[in-house]
Parts: C-alpha cells; sequence; structure tokens
C-alpha cells in the first residue's frame, strides 16, 4: 500500500513539474506570461475546469464516466440566470442549480446501477436530453441582461487575490483529504479499484455510485453558477463540450479512465493545464487555431508515455516478486532437506 | 427461417414497420419513396461509420474520434484538390488514406501501448479536429464559409442519381456488404468476435488480437474518411467542423443496433436498422412539424430506453415471451 500511495504521488509531482515547465518555457519567450497578474488570470479562467474536474473526479475513481457535465453546466447556468435576471434572489438560484445537479445525478445514477446501462451511453443520452431541456426553458434565446451585483462575485477580491479562486482552491484541499483520508472517502477509490471486493468488504457499491454522479452533477451545476458570474450571458450551446476537456484535464491529472487511480488535485493541476495552453498560445503569438491540435497530442503524448512508465515499473515489479517466490520455495525446500 | 435472425434485429425491423406506418399516417408524404430515399442522404455518412465502429466496439474497444476524422479529411479534400491543385479524385483518394492513418495511429496507441481506448480516441478526436482547424487556417481559406469551388462532376458524386435511386443509397448498400461479408462470412470477422469476448482465450488460441484490434480502428478510421468526402461533396464544400455533431448519432447507431457496448456481440445489419430508424425519425418528426432542435429529445430517449431494454435481463425474457405468443 505505502508503495501505492508513493507511485500517485509521483504521478502528480510530474503534473506539476509539467505546469511549471509551461509556464517557464513560455515565460522565456515571454516574460508577461509569468506576471503575476497573468497567473492570476490563468488560475481564475481555469476555475471553471477546476470544479468540473474535481466532480468529474468522483465518477472516474469509481470506474464510470459523466458525459453530461456540459449539459448539466448550460441548464444550471440558463435556470439560475433566469431567475437572477427576473430579479430572484442568489440564494434562490444556487438552491434551484444545486437542485438540478441533484436530480440529474440520481437519473443518471440510477439509470447505471439499476438499470445497468452503461455510464458513458446513459450520461451520453442524458446529455442530449438536457440540452434539449436547456432550449425549451429559454426557448432558444441567450439569457442575457444578468444584474451586475451577481457577475460582480467573481471579480472580488481580498488581498489581492481572487476571492472565489481562495474558494476553490481551500475546496479543492479539503476533498482531497477527504478522498485520501476518510473511510467513506476511500470507498469511491476502492470500488473503482474492485468492484466486487467492495462488495465483499460490505461497501453499499450502489449508493456510493449514484453519490459519485449525484456529486458530479452538483459540481457541475456549480459551475454553471460559475459560469453565469464570469461571463455574464448564457447562450444555447453553452458548456458544449466541455466535457471532453474536463476528461482531458482529469487525465492529464493522472486519474485513471479504469477507475481506482488520482486524486482531486491532480485533475486540478490538468485543469489548469488544458486552460492555459490558450493563453500560452496567445503569449507566443500562435494563432489560436492551434489550440485543439496542441491539447490533443499533449494529451495522447503525455497518456502514453504514462501507460509505457507505468507497464515497465509493473514488469520489474513483477520480476521483484517471482524471484523472491522462487528464492523462498528454495528455502523451504532446503530446510525440508534438512 | 425467422429463428436464424437474431430477435432484436426482428424488433427493429417492426420498429421500423411501425415508424413509416405511423408517420405515413400523421403526414401522407412520408409515404413517397423518392422522399424516404432522399434522405439517406442525411445518415448514410453516419452510417458508414457506424458499420464499423461496430467493429471497434465488437473488440470492446470504443471510437469518438470518427466525427473528427471526417472534418480532417473533408478539408483535405478540399486542400488538395481546390488550393494545391490537384486531380479531384487524387485528393479524394488521398483524403481517405489519410483517415484510414488517424484510425491506424489509434490502433497502434489502443493495441500495442495498451492505453484505454476512450482516451486515445479522445485525444484523437481533439487532434484531428485541431488539424483540420489548423489547415484551414494555414491554407488562408475562411473557416466559416470553408473551401468551395468544387467540380460539377465531383458534387455529382453524391447527389446524383442511378436509375433512380440516389447514390448515398448505393453507397449505403454496397459498404453494408462490404462490412457484412467481413465481419459475418470471413475468418476475419469470427477473429474480432472472439477478440471481443475474451481477448487473452483468443491470443491463447494463436489470433494476433493486437493486429485484429488495430484493423479495427484502421478501418474505422477508413470508413469516416469516406463519409467526410461524401458529406463534401454532398454539401460542396469542406469545412473543418463537418462530423463535430456525430458522436451521438453513430453510438445511438451502433447501440441501439444490438450492439453491446462491452463487446464480444452485435453485428452491422443491427446497425444498419438502426441508423434507418434513427435518421426515419428525424425526418419524420420534421415532416410532423416539430422543430428540429427538439429532436435531440426523443434520440437521447430512444438510446437509453433501448440500452436498458437490451441490458436488463428481465426486460429481454419480456420481450422474447411476447414474441413467442
Amino acid at each position: 500500500m505505502p508503495k501505492l500511495i508513493g507511485i500517485t504521488k509521483h504521478r502528480e509531482f510530474r503534473t506539476v513539474i509539467f505546469l511549471v515547465l509551461i509556464f517557464l518555457l513560455v515565460g522565456i519567450v515571454n516574460s508577461g506570461f509569468i506576471s503575476p497578474g497573468n497567473i492570476d488570470n490563468a488560475v481564475k479562467s481555469s476555475l471553471l475546469y477546476i470544479v468540473l474536474a474535481v466532480g468529474m473526479t468522483f465518477v472516474l475513481l469509481t470506474g464510470n464516466i459523466d458525459i453530461s457535465v456540459g449539459g448539466v453546466l448550460g441548464l444550471s447556468a440558463a435556470v439560475s440566470g433566469t431567475i437572477l435576471r427576473d430579479g430572484g434572489s442568489v440564494l434562490i438560484a444556487v438552491i434551484a442549480a444545486i437542485g438540478i445537479g441533484v436530480l440529474i445525478g440520481v437519473i443518471n445514477g440510477l439509470g447505471v446501477t439499476k438499470l445497468k446501462i452503461s455510464a458513458f451511453i446513459m450520461t451520453l443520452g442524458m446529455n442530449e436530453i438536457i440540452r434539449v431541456i436547456q432550449v425549451i426553458y429559454t426557448d432558444g434565446q441567450w439569457v442575457e441582461n444578468l444584474p451586475t451585483h451577481f457577475k460582480q462575485l467573481s471579480q472580488m477580491k481580498i488581498f489581492g487575490v481572487n476571492t472565489l479562486a481562495i474558494f476553490v482552491i481551500i475546496a479543492v484541499v479539503l476533498v482531497h483529504l477527504y478522498l485520501s483520508k476518510s473511510q467513506k472517502g476511500r470507498y469511491f477509490a476502492a470500488i473503482g479499484d474492485n468492484e466486487d471486493g467492495a462488495v465483499l468488504v460490505g461497501i453499499s457499491v450502489n449508493k456510493v455510485k449514484i453519490l459519485s454522479f449525484v456529486i458530479s452533477s452538483v459540481c457541475a451545476s456549480l459551475a454553471g453558477l460559475v459560469f453565469v458570474s464570469q461571463i455574464g450571458f448564457i447562450s444555447t450551446t453553452a458548456g458544449a463540450g466541455i466535457e471532453m476537456t474536463v476528461i482531458a484535464a482529469a487525465v492529464l491529472g493522472g486519474v485513471s479512465l479504469s477507475g481506482g487511480v488520482g486524486s482531486v488535485i491532480g485533475a486540478a493541476i490538468g485543469a489548469i493545464i488544458m486552460s492555459s495552453i490558450n493563453s500560452a498560445l496567445v503569449f507566443l503569438k500562435v494563432p489560436a487555431f492551434w489550440n485543439n491540435a496542441i491539447s490533443g497530442s499533449l494529451l495522447i503524448i503525455i497518456v502514453v508515455t504514462d501507460v509505457l512508465i507505468a507497464r515497465r515499473a509493473n514488469n520489474k515489479a513483477k520480476k521483484e516478486r517471482l524471484n523472491a517466490r522462487v528464492l523462498s520455495v528454495h528455502g523451504e525446500g532446503v530446510k525440508l532437506e534438512c | 427461417m425467422l429463428k436464424k435472425i437474431p430477435k432484436w434485429n426482428l424488433v427493429l425491423v417492426l420498429t421500423l414497420v411501425a415508424e413509416i406506418i405511423i408517420f405515413g399516417l400523421i403526414n401522407p408524404r412520408f409515404w413517397n419513396v423518392n422522399i424516404l430515399l432522399n434522405s439517406f442522404n442525411d445518415f448514410t455518412g453516419i452510417a458508414i461509420i457506424g458499420f464499423f465502429v461496430t467493429f471497434v466496439i465488437i473488440t470492446g474497444g470504443i471510437d469518438i474520434s470518427g466525427g473528427s476524422i471526417i472534418g480532417l479529411t473533408s478539408v483535405v479534400t478540399g486542400i488538395l484538390s481546390q488550393v494545391a491543385g490537384l486531380n479531384i479524385w487524387l485528393s479524394v483518394l488521398l483524403a481517405i488514406i489519410v483517415g484510414g492513418l488517424c484510425g491506424l495511429l489509434n490502433g497502434i496507441l489502443i493495441a500495442y501501448a495498451g492505453v484505454q481506448a476512450m482516451i486515445i480516441t479522445l485525444g484523437g478526436m481533439l487532434l484531428y479536429g485541431g488539424v483540420a482547424i489548423v489547415l484551414v487556417g494555414l491554407s488562408g481559406a475562411s473557416t466559416y464559409e470553408g473551401i468551395s469551388g468544387f467540380s460539377q462532376q465531383f458534387i455529382n458524386l453524391t447527389n446524383g442519381k442511378l436509375m433512380g435511386i440516389p447514390h448515398s443509397v448505393i453507397l449505403f448498400v454496397v459498404m453494408l456488404f462490404i462490412s457484412y461479408v467481413l465481419l459475418h462470412w470471413t475468418r476475419y470477422g469470427r477473429y474480432i468476435y472472439s477478440t471481443g469476448i475474451n481477448q487473452n482465450a483468443a491470443d491463447y488460441s494463436g489470433i494476433d488480437t493486437r493486429k485484429i484490434i488495430t484493423s479495427t480502428y484502421v478501418l474505422s478510421g477508413l470508413s469516416a474518411g469516406i463519409a467526410g468526402v461524401m458529406l463534401t461533396s454532398y454539401l460542396g464544400s469542406a469545412r473543418a467542423d463537418f462530423g463535430s455533431e456525430y458522436l451521438m448519432p453513430i453510438l445511438t447507431a451502433v447501440v441501439l443496433g444490438g450492439t453491446l457496448i462491452t463487446g464480444g456481440k452485435g453485428g452491422v445489419i443491427g446497425t444498419a436498422l438502426a441508423s434507418i430508424i434513427v435518421g426515419f425519425l428525424k425526418l419524420g418528426l420534421q415532416m410532423g412539424g416539430m422543430q428540429t432542435q427538439y429532436i435531440g429529445l426523443a434520440i437521447g430517449l430512444l438510446l437509453i430506453i433501448s440500452v436498458s431494454f437490451l441490458g436488463v435481463p428481465e426486460f429481454r425474457s419480456n420481450v422474447r415471451r411476447l414474441l413467442k405468443r
């Protein structure tokens, strides 16, 4: 077990090094990139992705996947945006957003656990349905003219640092502690690592799985609120395709799609990497159309290297185990002869 | 004879017949054969990719990069023929080969490096779509309008008719035939199934499963290339974002067609029937006066309901009892 923890620590360490490298290399070319102002900006623009990636990590840890986060983000942004526009209080908007998240999360979770639909298909279909519901709800219109007091929430600062950023970072650390230190938190990774084993240990697997979908959807609906506050208007396609970026971010941060391995801190760093590629290109004066090609090839290169490194380590460990077993058998044989 | 046809395909055929009758009652224009045949233009691309994504899913993998490969091959066709001035048929051939190469990259990384199919094809989706945008950007064409000005000959490739049958229907049938023969009549097809049912067992019985898996991704890439060329010809311009909305319909066709997402079971006939059902559903809902943007709701529900139908044993036994009666 300590060895396993050592490996995951190692993995996040590599992600951090990679992030620092990006900032240093781009910083050498254009020193504006590592100015405090830009780093503040980079963190601010990645908040949305961080919130989504944290929720996604819960689902990925249990070995499932959630494609519907983009749809949930759009719907909760549209609903809470409409409430705010029509003069409703912030509290009601937040409650409505969270309510949407819980509802969709429960439906996703029930579909995956009770109807045994593969998570990919369930959430993909759900995403399509939610999008249409959003169009029906907003009547195909953009939600605009939001009150400025809500937009200013994302611009508030304490000691020169964005308040929302501090809040999100503290939340990420707390969630990390919950997932890695508390008993309940370890259930998520346990299910993804070995579901049958988790059942035998007495974990109510279905409940935890449903919970993971609820957490992911609630995170997505909270991200919808962040979206409303940061962007200030909601188009009918708000958040379309964001789910793939978020999954890529989590994978970059070392979360395994087969479940059981990964941490929210890694996923959050992955999210920062994905969103800072955009601004790095601007500072490098590379045309914006390179964005997808670069993030796609980065994702492939990093994941493939990672798998190859892990496989080598695995083979080595296997060899050591085999050697140890052979040697111990020899030892026993010697004893018997005596 | 009836027993030989898989039950699920029978259900699909019944659904299709019911669909045609119901939509025809709502709007009699739906019974016009020409309109039905012409509607193939809208989903032949989805179906072609769906046939070979079925191969991929039977081996236990998944390929979500098809939509992006459509955009890439469309742009490659446009740039080679319009900007570089190559012969149109040569550029079509090269574009399809590019699609195959994308599939080859996917396949090698998945089968030989052992990375999860979902991650690689997700990366591939970003990469190929991104390369398409880069190519458009470098060629100086407008991203929004795309590359146009194709010869009439090329446009006729899909818009033409042969003895009253649109070319897209012929393409649909030909690709269905090729994939059916490959999957159900050859040794290669049996290997695909064995790989999907139990890869280790297949390995031990002497099948080079890595090669089989790689080849399914290559086929899926090639088919996406063909779909890309077809779409370029149908719409008369080459754009990077063609096919960006194709992920959902392709997977719907495959899964609704009865192919298990976990691998080992399925077939292309089901995929073909399902893609026709979804295509006619869209057409029928439109002709019935439903707005295009609401159709996603119907298709999303169809996807989830059909999968739960296939996945839960009680559901299946109920259907079986109904059919026996």
